[in-house]
């Protein structure tokens, strides 16, 4: 099994805390498309491929910024060139604004089947600090078309920790949003990442954080919150009715092979008996250009030996609230974890944090609070 | 060359005022070095004396200028350090010298460390010429500073040229003045040799040289000379002069300049101030001067990666080698590990070792808290002397402490008195005199404890007076003194890299200070953390280091697996630049943090 992400870099405006590979869109847009599908088809014999297509994944950016044909024939050359599995889940992310019900109607018939909309906080006035494009209105008119069109698994991408925010504006959000139902919620503490706009204007004290405490408290009231409503935490920043974890993002943190097309995108498959990550070049540019030549846009390929590949596989199957089975962690690598890394389990152990479950290596709440602290015993 | 055409001088000045530049100006009009190959102040070759436009150790140049009346002479001029720290190597400088150019600011005047400075001269009977400079500068009053000169110092200054380093201007007519007012040396060439040994410096090829100025009789190579403090004996190897290049001479004789090399091992064999004499036909007396300099000021010096000791060692004894007044010994804290106790002469000495350690053996420090030394006068009758906060004995065995004081000059102008007595107010001090030296520039007399002034005082004496004030120091005597150990507990245990002595009174706001300061450095650990301030076993101030309550990445950068990894690595990089103090993990910039703080 092998999953794919599709990266669109386009975005109408890029938000004030956003590092993610992104550009307003612009002139290049016409061209990618046709790159995308060029990387795909040459991919195919030349990328480590195991087997059929359970998910794909288009993400940016903002897919649809561009035109629901051009994502279409992307998946068209996708499922041509590769086997996507009938029940594959084909996600499209998509920004208030940026779609309309026509555009739903479309994807949704060319097989898309689930839609990550972003919302971030119900709170205008937030919205705009952040430099979203969008109102909450007219996040619900989206929200309601995509409904309208057929999509029966939407997830909402929500934040806390914003400039300005408090715990009762997080929770009105929480509670808004809840009350439309999506199937699954992803709700994610801001990173104050260097070099955004958002950490240049808190740098010069224009504006400010809600302090770590603040945050915490978001957090964990969230969290309550959304258990509450009948979303069921299954990673560190992940809710879903149940049945509908995200399957693509089950693959990150299962450790399982994937491919990434797209500019800026990352691939981890196992080629010629190792695990190997690598990603594509980061300036559109030059990746148009690698593909007019007939060529793939791979910028740098990582060698993951096996002690470094059993590190991500705790790395990314700890996020998860299940953890990693006992037998899979096996399976994979011939001993048990407490055999590979025998300190660093005592440690957490130690510290109170391995969840009561005999079958599994998983966190208690608090052990998964303190997840960077209990992976760097592993390091 | 015969004695009567030789001039050796040195200049002095005020930190800024212009020194280097004007020695740079006199290489380029005696052709010592072509205008082309000139780096801005050349005989600063220190990287960090270039930076921060200081002199640290003294150089000297040898010169030729051919005068008006045609002869030819030999100018050998010595460079002097200008800060407050230095003062013995600027005594042990002049002693080598018949005259000083004494250079002084247009724009400023004449500050405390120019005073100091022209005392020094006078002592050792030179002749000072005055030189007025950056005549070019707008706000410049070569007039009022001529007044002053002849007001504050007593010298006549109404024929001290009027010049410009910068752009050249005059420098031509100090050079003349030079001829005409220094006196030419008059030691005796055929007397039994003595040489006055200035400086020191290790050169990894040649060894350790001695710079040295010879009165009586010569030094050649292949001569086997003694030193007359220390009772060694040498070969020398060599003997030369600095143009401001290496260059070997035949000889230095009576009156000149040079440097020596022998089998010297290391500069400690040979000390500044010491004499140089002939094993042959030896002087019976030294040539006076010879003083022991004792560091004032001391601290422990570690380093951040606990491995590196070894590198730490290793720079330290080449530093040594070049500079005699920095002293080191093992010493160990249990929250740093294996370091080295380090005496240095002042604070600016301090700071420029721990920069060169830094910088030239690229190591990472830290550094504890400063102390000077006190006087322990037991309960047994015992006295002892201690330069280590670690090192107090308990207090029911101390009768009573003395600290060293110092006599504090300061020069300011009459605006800034009022927060300049405040400051010294604050920092202990005793007011001794005021003078009004001219309308706009007064002199204050403080005395101060020197471990009130090892902190910040410069700065905040410099920030007070928007940096027109000026101070000098000397060290007066030991005074009874309400002294205590001041101790700082995390989670209940000491650290003893935080200790630190205080008078009795500064405890609190002290204490108070480095907990808050300590509460934002120490990271939030996985467990809430009391930050305390102790005399004896009494707590006088606590904050708490809350608990870490999330430790996660929220998102995990799409696929971007690596992106992750490598912030995990840094956070375990972080970890491992952190000391531990019980249960504590201490970020090693944090010890560094606090040694400012002046409650």
């Amino acid at each position: 099994m092998t999953g794919v992400y599709v990266h669109i870099p386009y975005c109408v405006r890029k938000c004030a805390y956003c590092d993610f590979c992104s550009v307003p869109k612009n002139e290049t847009a016409e061209a990618y498309p046709d790159a995308l599908c060029r990387e795909i088809e040459l991919s195919r014999d030349r990328l480590p491929y195991e087997g059929p297509v359970p998910s794909v994944f288009f993400g940016g950016g903002t897919p649809t910024v561009l035109p629901a044909e051009a994502l279409i024939r992307t998946l068209d050359t996708l499922r041509r060139t590769y086997e996507v599995l009938p029940a594959a889940e084909i996600t499209a992310e998509c920004n208030p604004g940026t779609a309309s019900y026509a555009d739903f109607v479309k994807l949704r018939a060319a097989g898309f089947n689930r839609l990550s909309l972003g919302l971030q906080s119900a709170n205008d006035a937030l919205l705009k600090a952040v430099g979203r494009i969008h109102t909450y209105d007219q996040f619900l008119s989206a929200f309601r078309a995509a409904r309208d069109a057929g999509f029966q698994n939407i997830n909402v991408d929500l934040m806390h920790g914003l400039p300005g925010q408090t715990e009762a504006d997080y929770l009105t959000t929480l509670q808004k949003v809840c009350a439309l139902g999506p199937e699954h919620i992803s709700a994610y503490a801001l990173i104050l990442e260097e070099g955004t706009p958002l950490h240049q204007q808190v740098r010069a004290g224009e504006t400010s954080l809600p302090d770590e405490d603040a945050v915490a408290d978001m957090e964990d009231a969230g969290m309550a919150c959304l258990e509450d409503r009948g979303y069921r935490r299954y990673e560190v920043s992940n809710f879903a009715q149940p049945g509908y974890e995200c399957r693509h993002n089950l693959i990150y943190w299962n450790d399982e092979p994937y491919l990434g097309f797209g500019v800026a995108a990352h691939s981890s498959a196992r080629g010629r008996g190792m695990w190997r990550r690598w990603s594509n070049v980061e300036s559109i540019p030059t990746y148009l250009k690698r593909l007019q030549r007939g060529r793939l846009p791979t910028a740098e390929t990582l060698r993951i030996d096996k002690k470094e590949e059993m590190f991500e596989v705790i790395m990314l199957g700890l996020r998860k609230v299940e953890g990693i089975p006992r037998q899979t962690f096996l399976d994979r690598f011939g001993l048990p974890l407490e055999q590979a890394f025998p300190e660093a389990f005592l440690e957490v152990q130690a510290n109170g944090w391995w969840a009561d479950s005999p079958a599994r290596y998983a966190l208690t709440k608090q052990g998964m609070d303190h997840l960077n602290t209990a992976l760097c015993y592993f390091r | 060359m015969d004695q009567s055409h030789i001039r050796n001088f040195c200049i002095i000045a005020h930190i800024d005022h212009g020194k280097s530049t004007l020695a740079d100006r006199m290489m380029e009009l005696t052709d010592t070095v072509a205008k082309r190959d000139m780096e801005a102040q050349l005989l600063d070759s220190m990287d960090i004396e270039r930076e921060r436009g200081i002199t640290i150790k003294a150089s000297a140049v040898r010169m030729f200028y051919t005068a008006a009346n045609g002869e030819q002479y030999m100018f050998n001029l010595i460079d002097t350090p200008g800060h407050v720290d230095f003062t013995y190597e600027v005594s042990r400088a002049l002693k080598a010298c018949e005259g000083a150019v004494l250079v002084v600011d247009a724009t400023q005047g004449i500050e405390a460390q120019t005073l100091a400075n022209v005392y020094l001269a006078i002592d050792n009977d030179l002749e000072v010429l005055p030189v007025i400079n950056k005549i070019d500068l707008p706000s410049a009053e070569p007039e009022r500073v001529m007044h002053e000169i002849e007001d504050v110092i007593g010298l006549p200054a109404e024929d001290a040229p009027r010049v410009s380093a910068k752009t050249g201007l005059n420098v031509e007519e100090v050079l003349a003045k030079i001829v005409d007012l220094v006196p030419a040396p008059a030691g005796d060439p055929n007397s039994p040799t003595k040489a006055l040994i200035f400086d020191c410096l290790y050169d990894n090829y040649k060894g350790a040289l001695s710079y040295v100025r010879v009165f009586d009789g010569a030094i050649r190579p292949g001569m086997r000379i003694r030193s007359m403090a220390t009772g060694h004996e040498f070969d020398v190897t060599e003997v030369g002069v600095f143009t401001p290049q290496w260059k070997t001479v035949e000889e230095l004789t009576a009156g000149e300049v040079g440097y020596v090399a022998a089998s010297i091992k290391s500069v400690e064999e040979t000390k500044v101030g010491d004499t140089l004499t002939d094993v042959a036909n030896p002087a019976s007396e030294p040539l006076p001067g010879y003083m022991k300099v004792n560091p004032m000021v001391f601290c422990g010096i570690y380093p951040a990666d606990g491995s590196h000791y070894g590198d730490l060692m290793e720079a330290l004894e080449k530093l040594k080698l070049n500079d005699a007044s920095l002293s080191f010994e093992k010493e160990t804290s249990a929250a740093l590990g294996y370091g080295f106790r380090c005496g240095f002469l002042g604070l600016l000495h301090m700071e420029i070792i721990t920069e060169r350690l830094e910088r030239e053996f690229d190591l990472d420090l830290v550094t504890t808290s400063p102390s000077v030394v006190y006087r322990v006068k037991m309960m047994s009758g015992e006295t002892i002397v201690i330069d280590n906060p670690a090192s107090l004995p308990d207090p029911s065995e101390i009768d009573y402490m003395e600290e060293p004081m110092v006599k504090a000059s300061i020069m300011t102008p009459p605006d800034y008195v009022g927060p300049i007595m405040e400051l010294c107010q604050n920092n202990r001090g005793i007011f001794e005199h005021m003078d009004y030296i001219e309308k706009d520039r007064v002199k204050i007399l403080y005395t101060l404890p020197l471990n009130e002034i090892i902190y910040d005082f410069f700065d905040s004496l410099k920030s007070r007076s928007k940096g027109y004030a000026s101070f000098d120091y000397e060290l007066k005597d030991y005074q009874k003194s309400d002294l205590v150990r001041l101790d700082f507990l995390l989670n209940g245990d000491m650290c003893d890299a935080l200790s630190t002595i205080v008078h009795k009174d500064r405890a609190y706001p002290k204490g108070r200070a480095v907990c808050e300061k300590l509460k934002d450095v120490i990271p939030r650990q996985q467990f809430e953390i009391p930050v305390q301030a102790a005399i004896g076993g009494k707590i006088i101030a606590r904050e708490t280091v809350k608990a870490v309550r999330k430790d996660v990445l929220a998102k995990c950068y799409g696929g971007d697996i690596s992106r992750k990894k490598k912030l995990l690595e840094k956070q375990k990089e972080g970890k491992k630049r952190m000391r531990q103090v019980g249960t504590v993990s201490v970020p090693s910039d944090a010890f560094m943090s606090v040694l400012r703080i002046n409650g």
